[in-house]
């Protein structure tokens, strides 16, 4: 939101002890946070009121006049291009030397003629963006009188950001920001005139069909008005703060809203000659002023007169009761509505206006009147042959009232070290609009409406006004006191991180964050369909994903782009069966001539994980896979019975996917399954004292013999002389496989002689013949 | 005679000068000093020498023997100093390492400090449902609250949980006061993707409930927190901030570590970066969450470990972090 300095000026009683460029510094410390501090008009130099003496057309441009342009002493011979030049205008002249929005004016040739200085424009001025023609300033101006010292040029423009005002409906005008700077500045906050209304007419018919949603409707209608030309401080004011001048009853609206926060509409009284507050019908459509045609819903809030809509409450009003060229009458409308209701119009809509911002954040229904009645003496100013026409009616059902909360003195001891006395308490909250009632245990606190329709309730509310007015940097920082309460335990977060880094430091990973939603591309390109749970908001990368590893492709196949082998981790969120699932994900990727060494390379970062960190011997089964896994050589990973992950080699198609020639391994372990498993005891196997004997074998099969069967049979040779059995080496040769294999023998009690070696390895050949296998050498 | 000799040891070093083996030392040994060798046959000369000549050479012949002599167990004694290796030396190596991802080893700094003060880790869930995401943290359906963090709502009912305080309503729920507890992950806000802004980021909540907690011990744990994470003096500003669920609320801003507080994309040019928003749990939330807010008091606090890992380490543009780009991050090897 911006706010102006000079406008904020004329709400404080002595500002001009205020530093309105440094204040903002300890307004963001102590209400809310100021963006940005600007000066506006400070770039204008020597522009002062002239006016048009004599002007004549170009004798060969169509668009260009010859001006003389007096400043009360002297005249200036001008060439200008606007259209509205005539004798008699008095506008803003910039002299030779002088400046216009930081551009310096020089004297030079216009088509043939020497220009002595420019007659400005809006735009050129900086103080709007009309650039139809100069300024035209009124008759009775002086000459030669510098245009800032007549109009609020120079200003300071401050942004608030919007977030922070989020429970300060009072602090969405200047009013209230004032208010806050009175405050904390130890200021005095002056009252607005206002026009009082005798209400001695008849009253409007009005009537709130929703009470809830529509919790105070005030309505006037005024006639007689003749000029509805906005003065020009006023279309300055408007147009440094964000708003496009209309004319006098739309910006006096706009005024009111940036002044007071409350948000107000002026009707064409021709058209609205009666109020009914009351809900849309479903699917009706209706055009708002920026002439877009509207779908409405049934539970759009409505101002109707009965059978036409006139506008949708709080957000926009309609065009067909716009403000036009020849209003003289209008109806003025100042009223509250259900925060929610708005905010949910407003969305549903995709219309965020200037009103429904406000109304959103639960305004005061007690300003709707004053709101009224100061428009009216605004506009009365402009007016002065105006009547009303109607009373000032209100509908009003259900007043609020002030509340008290009661502050225990025991209770801000509670809070803070900081001993606030009687004094300060006052000091500090009466100018915030409190009124403070001192008691010798607590503080009866009556708070203003203005604060009290969300942001102020309890105790705990108060003890924030003391503390940020009284200054958070002066709270001294205290340890927490050593309390010995055991502590509740939970490893999840430490266990993921010792994972990690195990996994970094053993074999070189990389740990990357994704996202929790499948690329929708990538699916698409993949033809993979996935039903999941899906984001209601988005129609790309909507499908959140239950498959860690497939979601983290397109991420490997952008690494492969500058690496020949992409080795990444990641412990993350999948939503399985509706369900939260933790899921460590590791893929390798590399060269499809490398993929034997890079499986094996991943079945040894399983089976070493589980070693290392649970001391337990994994297992891997065949099983089934979706499509996208290769389904050969995918296996799952089990703990006894239990399956704890899988270990996959992606399908051809996503391999091209992610790079030529390239393939990619992917680890995929259930976290909560992991941490689920008890880490076995070691206990530590005694070192033989006798000499251990290794024996290699070679054993020749079939090319379709795998590990798993030879092993199978090897478990079946049993003798006590056997330490360990390994797996050495594999390689082809002709139409046989070759498997060698280690032994590693010998006997806790003996020395082994040559006999009993001999005797061992007779026997292990014999079991391995009579399995119809050949040992070779 | 005397010729020969020297000849014959110009001989030996030389050939000595060329081996580096045990076996070529030996050879040349046995080649010059053996007992079919050269200078064997003129020691064995000797004897028929006559006995002037035998005076003048009988020394001469010996004193060399034993200058060999020690020439080849010096060679042979160098020898064994070595290895005996035949490489270069000086080739570069490269290095390989594996790395863990910032937010991960800034979360990890944070948990640490809070964990010397006492403070369990917990983890929560980031599919998360209505209830602990905004209503037990007294955000009610149509507060504006909910604007502020524009939401990803789920087609099943459920949300993407937009800040990591719903894990203050679970620790509450789930253990009671006194409390003292932290909980780092990912959260999601449904914003437009730029150098500053992501969809999914990484806070830590932090809680704290006993009797007289204040507001000056929450300070004490932010700032300890922020010193230990960066090693140095942080310049800190404390101002109002609004949330829901607390009551006293602030902002702890850190001067912006990437410009030194001019200004820039990242802090937005305001020369300070949103690090910890935080306050006093608000009575109503310890009051749903059964707690009784007459007996006890407490603070909450969220630090955004994504923008803190930012600030660490320099990082300027956010996207980075979820990029999974290996040439990104591998600058994060594993202290």
């Amino acid at each position: 939101m911006l706010i102006s300095c000079n406008r904020l000026k004329k709400y404080i009683k002595n500002s001009e002890d205020i530093d309105f460029e440094k204040v903002w510094q300890t307004f963001t410390m102590k209400t809310a946070e100021v963006e940005n501090v600007t000066l506006k008009g400070y770039d204008n130099k020597d522009v002062v009121t002239a006016k048009i003496v004599e002007c004549k057309p170009h004798p060969e441009s169509k668009k260009l006049s010859l001006l003389k342009v007096s400043d009360g002493e002297k005249e200036y011979d001008i060439v200008c291009g606007a259209p509205n030049v005539r004798v008699g205008l008095i506008g803003a002249l910039v002299r030779v030397g002088g400046m216009v929005s930081g551009m310096e004016i020089k004297e030079r040739r216009l088509a043939g003629y020497l220009s002595c200085g420019m007659m400005c424009a809006w735009d050129e001025l900086g103080i709007g963006d009309d650039h139809s023609g100069i300024l035209e300033l009124n008759e009775d101006t002086p000459l030669g009188v510098e245009l800032s010292d007549l109009y609020p040029i120079k200003d300071i423009i401050v942004e608030i950001d919007n977030k922070s005002l989020t429970n300060r409906p009072d602090l969405w005008g200047h009013y209230g920001i004032a208010r806050e700077i009175c405050a904390i500045t130890n200021h005095e906050l002056n009252e607005l005139p206002i026009l009082e209304v005798e209400n001695n007419l008849e009253d409007l018919d009005i009537k709130i069909e929703e009470p809830k949603l529509c919790r105070r409707y005030c309505g006037i209608k005024v006639k007689n008005l003749k000029n509805n030309q906005t003065p020009i401080d006023m279309q300055i004011f408007l147009n440094y703060v964000g708003m496009r001048s209309i004319n006098l009853f739309v910006d006096l609206t706009n005024f009111l809203m940036l002044e007071l926060g409350q948000p107000m509409h002026a009707f064409d009284e021709r058209v609205v000659k009666n109020i009914q507050v009351r809900l849309a019908k479903e699917n009706d459509t209706y055009k708002t002023l920026d002439q877009t045609e509207r779908t409405l819903k049934k539970d759009t809030l409505m101002i109707t007169n009965g059978q036409n809509y006139f506008g949708i409450a709080g957000v926009m009003g309609g065009l067909d009761s716009e403000i036009l060229d020849d209003t003289d009458s209008i109806f003025i409308e100042s009223a509250n509505f259900n925060a929610g209701s708005i905010r949910k119009t407003a969305i549903a809509l995709g219309l965020r206006t200037e009103a429904s911002a406000r109304y959103e954040k639960s305004l005061d229904p007690n300003m709707c009147d004053l709101a009224i009645k100061r428009l009216l003496y605004l506009l009365k100013k402009e007016n002065p042959n105006m009547t009303l026409a109607s009373n000032l009616t209100d509908i009003y059902p259900e007043p609020i009232v002030e509340k008290e909360v009661i502050l225990k003195k025991e209770t801000i001891k509670r809070y803070t070290n900081i001993s606030f006395s009687d004094t300060i308490v006052k000091n500090i909250l009466e100018p915030l609009g409190f009124k403070v009632s001192v008691k010798s245990d607590a503080y009866h606190i009556t708070v203003p409406t203005y604060r009290a329709t969300k942001d102020i309730s309890l105790d705990a509310d108060i003890i924030e006004e003391l503390v940020r007015i009284y200054g958070f940097d002066k709270l001294k920082e205290e340890p927490l006191q050593g309390t010995i309460t055991p502590n509740v335990f939970e490893n999840i977060w430490d266990n993921e991180y010792h994972v990690k880094r195990y996994l970094a430091n053993a074999f070189n990973l990389h740990e990357i964050h994704s996202y929790i939603w499948y690329e929708t591309d990538l699916l698409n390109k993949l033809g993979i369909i996935k039903e999941n749970v899906k984001l209601l908001s988005s129609s790309k990368n909507n499908i959140l994903r239950d498959d860690l590893s497939l979601s983290l492709l397109p991420i490997v196949k952008n690494n492969l782009k500058n690496y020949p082998q992409v080795d990444i981790m990641e412990i993350g969120t999948i939503i399985k069966d509706n369900q939260n699932e933790k899921h460590l994900s590791i893929i390798k990727a590399c060269d499809e001539d490398t993929i034997f060494k890079t499986y094996q390379e991943a079945k040894r970062i399983v089976i070493t994980l589980f070693k290392v960190m649970k001391n337990i011997q994994v297992k891997f089964i065949k099983g089934t896979f979706p499509s996208y896994y290769d389904p050969n050589k995918s296996q799952k990973i089990m703990v006894g019975n239990k399956e704890v992950g899988e270990l996959k080699i992606f399908s051809s198609k996503c391999n091209q996917y992610i790079g030529k020639k390239k393939i990619a391994v992917a680890i995929d372990i259930n976290f909560m399954e992991y941490l689920n498993i008890k880490k076995q005891n070691k206990v530590i196997k005694e070192i033989s004292k006798y000499p251990v004997v290794s024996l290699d074998y070679t054993i020749s099969t079939n090319l379709n013999t795998l590990y798993e069967d030879i092993e199978k049979i090897l478990h079946g040779f049993t003798n006590s002389y056997i330490k360990e059995l390994s797996f050495i080496d594999v390689f082809t040769k002709g139409e046989n496989k070759n498997y060698t294999i280690r032994y590693i023998v010998g006997s806790d009690s003996k020395t082994l002689t040559s006999e009993e070696l001999e005797k061992f390895k007779n026997k292990f050949i014999k079991y391995i013949e009579k399995n119809d296998l050949k040992i070779v050498s | 005679m005397q010729e020969k000799i020297n000849e014959l040891l110009k001989n030996v070093e030389k050939e000595l000068a060329t081996v580096t083996k045990e076996a070529d030392i030996l050879n040349i040994k046995s080649k010059y000093v053996g007992k079919k060798s050269e200078f064997n046959n003129l020691l064995s000369s000797l004897k028929d020498m006559s006995n002037e000549d035998k005076k003048i050479y009988g020394p001469l012949l010996n004193a060399k023997k034993k200058e060999l002599e020690q020439l080849f167990s010096d060679k042979l004694s160098n020898l064994n100093n070595t290895a005996n290796l035949d490489f270069d030396e000086t080739l570069p190596v490269k290095i390989t390492t594996g790395s863990l991802h910032p937010v991960t080893i800034v979360a990890k700094e944070v948990t640490d400090v809070l964990k010397r003060m006492g403070f369990t880790v917990l983890s929560g869930v980031e599919m998360e449902d209505d209830y602990h995401n905004f209503e037990a943290l007294n955000i009610p359906k149509d507060h504006p609250a909910r604007d502020m963090q524009d939401t990803y709502y789920l087609d099943n009912g459920l949300l993407l949980r937009t800040q990591t305080s719903g894990d203050q309503v679970h620790a509450m729920e789930k253990y009671q006061a006194p409390l003292k507890i932290c909980s780092p992950g990912r959260v999601f806000r449904n914003e437009d993707i730029d150098a500053s802004h992501e969809n999914t980021f990484f806070q830590i909540e932090g809680m704290v409930i006993d009797e007289n907690v204040k507001i000056e011990n929450m300070f004490s744990v932010m700032k300890s927190v922020l010193e230990e994470v960066f090693k140095q003096d942080v310049k800190i500003r404390v101002r109002p901030g609004f949330f829901p669920f607390t009551e006293p609320s602030f902002e702890m801003d850190m001067s912006c570590l990437i410009c030194g507080g001019k200004g820039c994309p990242t802090c937005k040019n305001s020369g300070w970066i949103e690090l910890i928003p935080g306050g006093m749990v608000h009575p109503n939330v310890l009051k749903m969450s059964g707690i009784d807010p007459q007996k006890y008091t407490g603070f909450a606090f969220g630090i955004g470990l994504t923008r803190l890992a930012m600030m660490k380490y320099k990082i300027s543009d956010i996207r980075y972090l979820n990029s999974g780009d290996i040439r990104f991050l591998e600058n994060f090897e594993i202290e």
